[in-house]
This record gives C-alpha cells, sequence and structure tokens, in this order.
C-alpha cells in the first residue's frame, strides 16, 4: 500500500472503532458492525490482497483488545471475512443492491464465524441476550450502511471517480 | 464460486495470520489476560479511551433526544404509574420509621457499629461497549481513579451489575454477571446458593445445593456473605416463577433488576476494603491477582478477584 491509502485506511478504522464503542453500542437492536464493514469493503478497492488481509487482521486485533473476550478472536474471523471477500469481490461489482447484499452476506458469515469460534474457546460474554437476534440484525445494518457508503468510500481509497458507478 | 489467480499469496497470508490468531488466543488464555496481551490492552485502551470520551460526549445528548421523542407516550403513561408507585412507596416509608427508630434505640443502647455502609463509592460513566456481540461496558474512570480489577459495580439503584474485568489508568471494563462466565454467590431467604448467566436470555440461573423450601416467584435474591466478588446484601434479581425443590437441589429463573445494555452511570465499590479477606476460601472456582500502582504518590494497592460459583 502507498502512504495515503494507508492513512485514509488508519482514519476509517479508527473513526469506525471510536463509533463502535460509543453511539452504535446504543441503537439497539439494529447496531452495525462498522469495523468488520470497513475491512469487507476495502476488499472491493484495488489494493494487494495480502495487505488487506494483514489490515484485516489488525483491525480485529484492535476490536479484541478494546473489547472483553479473548485476544486473537476477531483478528481471526475478520481475516476470514477478507478472505472470503477478496475471493468473491468480482460478484459484488454488479449494482449498489448487489454491493448492499454482498457486504451483508459477508457480515453474515462473520458473525456466524465469531459465535463459533468464540464458543469454541469459551467466550460465553458473546452468547448474551438476543444473540439469535443480532445474528441477523447486524448483518442487515451493514447492508443498508454499504448501500450508502460503499462506492463513496471505493472511490475515496481508490482515489478512482469512476469506480462502482453501476453503469 | 470462489476465484483464485495462480501464483497469488493470499492463501499462505491467511493460513500464516490464522495461526497467529490462534497463537495469540491460546496465550492469552493461558495468561489469563496478563503479561504482554495486558500491557497491549492497556495501551490501546488508553489511546482510545479519550476519543470515545469525547464520541460520547457528543452522541449520548442526541440519542436521549431521539428515544425520549420516541418514547414520548409510553413515557406519559410510565410517568403516572410511576407517580402511584411512588405515592405507596412513600406511604410503607412512613410505616417503616417507627421501625427505624427503634432500631437505631437498640444500635445505640448495644453500641453496636453499622458495617458495610462505609464502602468507597465511585460513579463512573459508561462511555461504550466493545461491539453488538460483547456486552462488556467500558467505563470513563480508571486506576487513576482508584479503580482496580475484581472490583464490584452496581448500578445507581444499588443493584448489582457486574465486576471490573481490567484497568488502564483511564478507564475500564466491566463484565455484567448476566454474560460473565464466573457465577454470584446468593441467598433467597435463608437459603444460599449461586447464580449464573445462561446463554441468549436475560435470566440467570439460580442453583440452591441445600435446599430446605421451596422459592416463589418476587422472592428477592440478594448478594450473600459467602461471595468473594460482592459485599453481602446487594439486591440482584427476583425470582421468575414459584419453584420447589428436587431432593436437595433447586433451580430457577432469576430475573436480574439491573438492565446493564441501558446503562449510562454506575458505582465501583471500593471492595473488599480489606484485600486480605478477599482471600478466604469460599466457594471458588477461579482467582486472580493484581497489583496497580497509584500515580502520584507512587503506592501500590494487591487485590484478589475471584469467581463465585
Amino acid at each position: 500500500m502507498r502512504l495515503r491509502p494507508v492513512i485514509f485506511v488508519s482514519v476509517f478504522l479508527l473513526v469506525a472503532i471510536v463509533l463502535q464503542t460509543t453511539l452504535f453500542s446504543q441503537t439497539e437492536p439494529f447496531t452495525p458492525d462498522l469495523v468488520m464493514l470497513v475491512v469487507i469493503l476495502l476488499c472491493l478497492t484495488k489494493n494487494r490482497p495480502e495487505g488487506l488481509l494483514g489490515v484485516a487482521f489488525l483491525a480485529g486485533l484492535a476490536v479484541d483488545l478494546l473489547g472483553s473476550s479473548v485476544l486473537g478472536l476477531r483478528a481471526i474471523v475478520f481475516t476470514a471475512v477478507a478472505y472470503l471477500a477478496i475471493r468473491t469481490k468480482d460478484r459484488a461489482d454488479i449494482g449498489r443492491i448487489i454491493t448492499g447484499l454482498w457486504a451483508g452476506l459477508m457480515t453474515l458469515s462473520g458473525v456466524v464465524l465469531l459465535i463459533i469460534v468464540g464458543t469454541l474457546f469459551g467466550q460465553i460474554v458473546l452468547l448474551g441476550d438476543g444473540v439469535v437476534e443480532r445474528l441477523f440484525l447486524v448483518p442487515l445494518t451493514n447492508v443498508l450502511f454499504a448501500l450508502v457508503f460503499a462506492p463513496i468510500f471505493v472511490r475515496l481509497i481508490d482515489r478512482d471517480a469512476t469506480a462502482f458507478r453501476y453503469v | 464460486m470462489v476465484t483464485r489467480q495462480p501464483g497469488d499469496r493470499t492463501l499462505p497470508t491467511l493460513i500464516s495470520l490464522l495461526v497467529i490468531g490462534v497463537l495469540l488466543m491460546t496465550f492469552d488464555i493461558r495468561s489469563e489476560g496478563g503479561g504482554v496481551t495486558g500491557v497491549l490492552r492497556s495501551g490501546v485502551q488508553t489511546i482510545v479511551a479519550p476519543l470515545q470520551k469525547g464520541a460520547a460526549f457528543v452522541s449520548n445528548p442526541v440519542v436521549d433526544v431521539v428515544e425520549t421523542l420516541a418514547n414520548l407516550a409510553s413515557l406519559r403513561e410510565l410517568n403516572r404509574a410511576l407517580q402511584a408507585e411512588n405515592a405507596a412507596i412513600r406511604a410503607e416509608l412512613v410505616a417503616s420509621r417507627d421501625d427505624l427508630a427503634l432500631l437505631e434505640f437498640y444500635e445505640r443502647f448495644y453500641e453496636l457499629e453499622a458495617t458495610g455502609s462505609d464502602l468507597g463509592r465511585t460513579p463512573a460513566q459508561v462511555i461504550g461497549q466493545p461491539d453488538a456481540f460483547d456486552a462488556a461496558l467500558i467505563i470513563d474512570k480508571g486506576s487513576s481513579s482508584g479503580i482496580v480489577v475484581g472490583q464490584p459495580v452496581i448500578d445507581p439503584s444499588g443493584y448489582v451489575v457486574g465486576s471490573v474485568q481490567r484497568v488502564t489508568p483511564v478507564s475500564a471494563t466491566v463484565v455484567p454477571i448476566t454474560v460473565g462466565p464466573s457465577g454470584v454467590a446468593v441467598a433467597v431467604g435463608n437459603q444460599t446458593g449461586t447464580v449464573v448467566a445462561q446463554v441468549n436470555t436475560q435470566l440467570m440461573r439460580l442453583t440452591l445445593d441445600n435446599a430446605k423450601g421451596p422459592v416463589f416467584a418476587e422472592d428477592r435474591v440478594v448478594t450473600s456473605s459467602g461471595s468473594v466478588r460482592f459485599p453481602a446484601g446487594y439486591p440482584v434479581g427476583v425470582i421468575s416463577a414459584d419453584a420447589a425443590p428436587s431432593g436437595d437441589s433447586l433451580t430457577a429463573d432469576v430475573v436480574p433488576y439491573a438492565q446493564a445494555d441501558t446503562l449510562r452511570l454506575v458505582i465501583v465499590l471500593a471492595w473488599p476494603p480489606d484485600p486480605i479477606s478477599a482471600v478466604t476460601p469460599d466457594t471458588t472456582t477461579t482467582t486472580s491477582s493484581t497489583t496497580t500502582t497509584v500515580p502520584g504518590d507512587g503506592s501500590s494497592t494487591s487485590t484478589t478477584a475471584g469467581g463465585d460459583g
């Protein structure tokens, strides 16, 4: 990655982490997973896939460091989601709605993986009240966010005003 | 379904990162959140906490306005119901004043000293939660305010919320009892037992091992004197439905009083006042020790925290 995208990505992730842990912790039941969404949308950009996996790992690690669950859990989940997103991103660049649905599907796979791996490692703190509802509401909220912000985000990171114009 | 270019290094990178992640998880579990990972957590939380405080300062009033507008109609009805309840409670209060006066007379007569009411209290604002699946609370007070790992946390009404899991100089992470892995030693009437969190529900499971009799709906569940994590007598919740003993044991669901996800303000109790008393053998399953250096005077305080059940 060149310096400019690194700065942009770092700022986006920091803003996403701060908003996630403050504002969006109060908007239940419609709580997005902003950090995971930023990681997923980053996979739509033209950055190197290996770099994107590294960014996903570090973003997950940052959320782990701020949370109460075991360190490395979200790092694993975000990395796996980023890999899945990188491998399937060609199918997302069809239309705005498809991009949103694709982001939602990636989020769904991420939260399911989070619950599975978290349960395997005894993280009961993830299985609190309403966990089943959240499994669906978090991806749904991410769909809405992706519908609105995905094209702008990709254009900003790639400095390409023609990206995701869906013509 | 998936596309893969020949010669790309995405898969080896993925496998390497996953291995690092699993190693990190194993290391964190083995070190029980201490060591290098503890230092890392403390560093990141120290950096992010001021930003979270700023964001909470801006977003909390906005969320309050939106919530108030959305709940305006129900708030009026709730207000009427609360006024009626208030009147009933005031009547009970007047009735209990005679008993209180009598109690004070006997305390003076027998030169008794009240205990437990002089605990240090540190009010703290809830500035956030890690994410939708992590119910822990991040509060804006840390070791610089005297908070140490393991201290009990209650809400402004005095109901048990949880305990402090991690501390940085400027913030702390509180794990509510409704999601925490450790149980809480409690008392229902003259019977004692343990309440533990359950999966995908707010209700907690009460287990009385030497049950002497049934418990009834609306019976109060309070922390017991056998708890190493909480001072005795703090309300935890109420029994949700009547339950009878089966043999020597009894299980029942408990509706917790405190709703951790709606809290804006919590109170951290400086308990135990004498850290040595915390190491008294109990129904403990896990214990952890923390040493905190208080900035300014350079003094050190130690505390021991443990799971009750």
